[in-house]
């Protein structure tokens, strides 16, 4: 390969002064002139009528300035996923009934926060208790508690308004509290069975982890007397935020402008719109001053959606080597109050899991359930980790009984590189093979395994998408000459962690053979940036790094056409190093990017010099007038979904204390196939980060729920991994070059999490020679398992 | 009934009128706008708040202003001087210490007193020293090195 200038290095984050200083703006540290303060009444009751609301108390309250409940904004419905199928099933506040414990019912807008928690108190909330449902297989029987009456559609649906044609939705009754299912089906799975030589089925069960990020969801919102409305928001992408509240408030997109804000921490968990955004923005309009409304974190942890809780029903038939014949998945989704991402995450857990196995016959059916709890939604890997943990759990446990080698059943079984996916997917790059036996030379799986007692060797893996079919995934990019030879570069992606700014500019600067500080990058704000759908489904790199690489493409190309002019040489003899467009071998005549800004303004009619570019994740996948190519289907699972696949594999070594349940991790070693690594420090980053969520998730998370109430709403009693938890940690980047992704570049920030768990899990079952059928791996669970062996 | 308080925030002499309840956090960032310590949890869980007071490192939300009254309150906004980044700040940014960086003002905080008084510590106590400030991008081993970088900077 190329040598190059900037990728496959690891340069310093761009924004990092910002950072170290405490000067990079989150959405809770905006403050405007004038600004009011909201908070939001919240539910006692799982599930109750509304059949009162008096707020003539807290409206006489000396500061209030609004008092607002669900009835007053009526059945303004939204979703994570609106659908004609699957219509939006949530409103702002609760307008006839509860739901969850938690949800709101009413608001208030003050001019300080103590002011609004006090005429909170003054609200007179009259309910009428119903019996509640908790259980999601309970929820699907006859006769039990209907958590929905039918959900009336009254207005288009999210894919209606993005060009989708459909018959206009539907009204959508929930039987047997099931709010939405899917079916994906291959081969014969009849056939395949019988052509097992080994059938094993088995039940698991994953319940919710909270995404913890640091920053407590915030919302400035500042409705202008123009009618035109600024926030800052907790997010991962501008597009899905300022869609939900141009549509809520039903007003034009582009009169809603998501500033830019340093967010403190997303992991999936703020793609879409949150109610207390939308009521930020509401309250605002409506005393037409700025308003701010900040969650506490208990509210963070009992009203924002926490990770899919997830029953999964298996079946796996294999050969006596240990060839996949047949797999049989039935997944129960705990959605919770609202449907949320439920459809999306029932076709992801077969969806991501695709590129792993060869497995030719095959039958995913998913249903998601109501209950009445904290409605859920996506997490790094959304449906990634609770399907991987249940399959290869399993495998791992055929492998015992078959006597087979856990790395060559797993080799034995993996797709291959060129494979074609039942749904038309191709696997340009596939380093997954490569990554198993990488991870298993470093850990020494053959010099180990079985070795010592109680001491576990364990393997996980894990694909994902990089970027996707579904709405618009696409992305453009504008890259500005200026006058000192500097760039701007404009991009839509969100800054979370994930250091999209430093990526970007390292794109363009590479394009362009020039310095990193001659790039400029100007990220996440509507206004300015170009359409970008966000950074999720892992698609930023992928989708808007390549627009990056073709806008700065268009404007070296712009560049050198003003060169040769200039210079009166053809452009062929032009070439750009380090900074400098040079004339053939000829250093002496020279120009800087200041000389071709100043030709563009004296001699090119005042060209300035912009640059333009745009991808989008599957060009194929289209719709338009009536007409659908290869879009996909969430509930048949046909048609296509992403362009290339990123991959982990990872192998942990745990030592139990038989005595206590207590675990020692020796290493854990996570080998990752994100093509080329455009900052490998980054990667290392993501990939680090995510085997310590992975800890955290095998070892003590879980949102705890009962009767309907989360019990451990703060970080006391929900543990998440400090810097005293951390094993020794193995990165291996195995690059494996993805021929369409900018610089061979695909996915890193979701996959490594889901292949951790496994690993890690898998190492404990191992170690103790019992199996776990469910998260956190808790001592007292461990000490379950040793016991019911022992007795 | 709010009363005027006189506070030192690095180096700076402020005085603020403040309700005897107001925390050193609440004070920081909505009277004096410093802000830079963060809050993450409002219960001193987390260390995202860290300020140093006298020196010593405190969760700044679970702190009253009134007690922080004629000590010597530092910030992260006071740790650059003449214009130059402090070599904790550089350490960090040097190795990729941070992700979302929302925690990062706070265990900059930490890790500076620290140092104060473990100039030359091992690996394992670095990790302790910050086991109070949670950090859910990073999996702190950069932060680590970069403490310890800092600590050998130090030393020559």
């Amino acid at each position: 390969m190329t040598n190059f200038r900037h990728i496959k290095k690891g340069p310093r984050r761009t924004d990092g002064a910002l950072i170290v200083t405490g000067r990079a703006d989150f959405t809770g540290d905006i403050s405007l002139p004038g600004m009011l303060f909201g908070k939001i009444l919240r539910s006692p009751y799982p599930h109750a009528r509304i059949v009162e609301i008096n707020t003539e108390k807290a409206k006489k309250l000396e500061g209030v300035k609004e008092v607002i409940t669900g009835k007053d904004i009526g059945y303004r419905r939204f979703s994570f996923i609106d659908t004609p199928a699957f219509p939006a099933d949530q409103t702002p506040l609760a307008v006839d009934k509860v739901r969850f414990v938690g949800e709101g019912v009413a608001a208030v807008a003050a001019i300080s926060e103590d002011i609004a928690v006090t005429a909170l108190h003054l609200i007179d909330v009259k309910y009428e208790e119903l019996p509640p449902v908790f259980d999601p297989e309970e929820a699907m029987k006859d006769g039990a508690p209907a958590v929905h009456e039918t959900i009336e559609p009254n207005t288009t649906t999210a894919w209606e308004d993005f060009g989708i044609p459909s018959t206009k939705s539907r009204p959508y009754k929930a039987v047997n509290n099931i709010s939405n299912r899917n079916l994906i089906e291959y081969g014969d799975i009849g056939k395949g069975f019988e052509d097992a030589d080994y059938l094993k089925e088995d039940r698991f069960e994953i319940p919710s982890t909270s995404h913890m990020a640091m920053e407590p969801h915030a919302a400035v919102a500042s409705y202008q007397p123009t009618g035109k409305l600024d926030v800052w928001l907790s997010h991962m992408g501008f597009e899905h935020k300022r869609f939900w509240l141009a549509k809520l408030l039903d007003m034009p997109i582009s009169r809603v402008r998501v500033h830019k804000t340093y967010v403190g921490g997303a992991f999936g968990g703020k793609i879409s719109i949150f109610p207390y955004e939308f009521i930020a923005a509401y309250l605002s309009r409506l005393t037409l001053r700025p308003l701010k409304i900040t969650l506490t974190r208990e509210e963070v942890f009992c009203v924002c959606p926490p990770s899919r809780r997830m029953i999964v029903y298996l079946k796996t038939g294999v050969k006596k080597d240990g060839t996949i014949t047949a797999q049989q998945v039935k997944v129960i989704d705990d959605v919770g109050a609202y449907r949320g991402s439920s459809p999306t995450a029932l076709y992801l857990a077969h969806v991501f899991r695709n590129p792993i196995y060869n497995i030719p016959n095959l039958k995913h059916e998913g249903y998601g359930v109501y209950t009445n709890k904290l409605y859920t939604t996506a997490k790094r890997g959304h449906g990634l980790q609770q399907i991987v943990f249940a399959v290869e759990s399993q495998l791992d446990m055929i492998c015992d009984e078959l006597g087979l080698d856990k790395v060559e059943m797993r080799l034995k079984n993996f797709r291959k590189k060129g494979d074609t996916l039942p749904n038309g997917d191709m696997l340009r790059s596939y380093g997954l093979p490569e990554c198993l036996e990488e991870a298993a030379k470093k850990i020494g799986w053959r010099e180990k395994y079985g070795k010592k007692k109680f001491r576990g060797l364990g393997i996980g893996t894990a694909s994902m998408f990089s970027g996707a079919h579904n709405f618009p995934f696409s992305s453009a990019a504008m890259i500005r000459l200026n006058q000192d030879g500097r760039m701007i570069l404009y991009t839509g992606q969100a800054e979370f962690g994930n250091g999209v700014d430093t990526v970007m500019a390292q794109i363009a600067a590479e394009v362009l053979d020039c310095p990193l500080d001659y790039v400029i990058v100007n990220s996440g704000d509507s206004e300015v940036s170009p359409h970008d759908l966000g950074n999720w489904l892992s698609g930023g790199v992928f989708v808007s790094g390549e627009a990056v690489r073709r806008a700065a493409l268009d404007l070296k190309d712009q560049m050198l056409q003003h060169a040769a002019a200039g210079l009166d040489i053809p452009v062929e003899d032009l070439s750009i190093r380090d900074g400098w467009i040079i004339p053939g071998s000829d250093e002496s005549k020279k120009l800087s990017f200041s000389d071709i800004s100043r030709y563009g303004i004296q001699m090119a009619g005042g060209d300035p010099l912009i640059g333009k570019g745009f991808s989008k994740c599957v060009p194929e996948v289209y719709f338009w007038k009536g007409k659908f190519n290869k879009t996909a289907s969430l509930s048949s699972g046909k048609g296509r979904f992403t362009e290339a696949y990123g991959l982990t594999l990872a192998i942990a070594e745990v030592e139990v204390n038989p005595n206590t349940g207590e675990v020692e991790i020796v290493e854990v070693v996570l080998a990752d196939d994100c093509g080329t690594p455009i900052n490998v420090k980054s990667v290392e980053g993501q990939i680090m980060s995510q085997a310590v969520m992975g800890i955290g998730d095998v070892f003590y998370e879980e949102v705890k729920i009962k009767n309907g109430i989360v019990m451990n709403p703060n970080l006391l009693e929900y543990r998440v991994p400090t810097a005293n938890d951390i094993p020794k940690i193995t990165s291996i980047i195995v690059d494996s070059y993805e021929p369409n992704g900018p610089f061979g570049a695909k996915e890193v920030g979701e996959s490594p999490r889901a292949a951790a768990i496994s690993a890690i899990a898998n190492a404990i079952c191992n170690a103790i020679g019992e199996r776990i059928y469910t998260l956190p791996m808790t001592g007292d669970r461990i000490m379950e398992a040793l016991h019911s062996k022992n007795t | 009934m709010k009363r005027s308080v006189l506070l030192s925030v690095n180096g700076e002499r402020r005085e603020v009128f403040i309700k005897p309840n107001s925390t050193l956090l609440e004070v920081l960032r909505d009277e004096l706008l410093l802000t830079g310590a963060k809050e993450a949890c409002g219960s001193g869980e987390c260390g995202a708040c860290t300020v140093l007071v006298d020196g010593k490192p405190v969760n700044s939300c679970i702190t009253l202003a009134m007690e922080a009254e004629g000590k010597a309150i530092e910030t992260i906004e006071g740790l650059s001087k003449e214009g130059k980044l402090h070599p904790l700040q550089e350490a960090f940014i040097d190795h990729h210490a941070f992700q979302c960086g929302f925690c990062t003002p706070g265990m900059i905080m930490s890790a500076k007193a620290f140092l104060k008084r473990s100039p030359e510590p091992t690996k394992e106590e670095i990790r302790n020293a910050i086991s109070g400030n949670i950090c859910r991008c990073t999996g702190y081993e950069n932060a680590v090195d970069a403490i310890l970088d800092t600590a050998v900077g130090t030393e020559k």
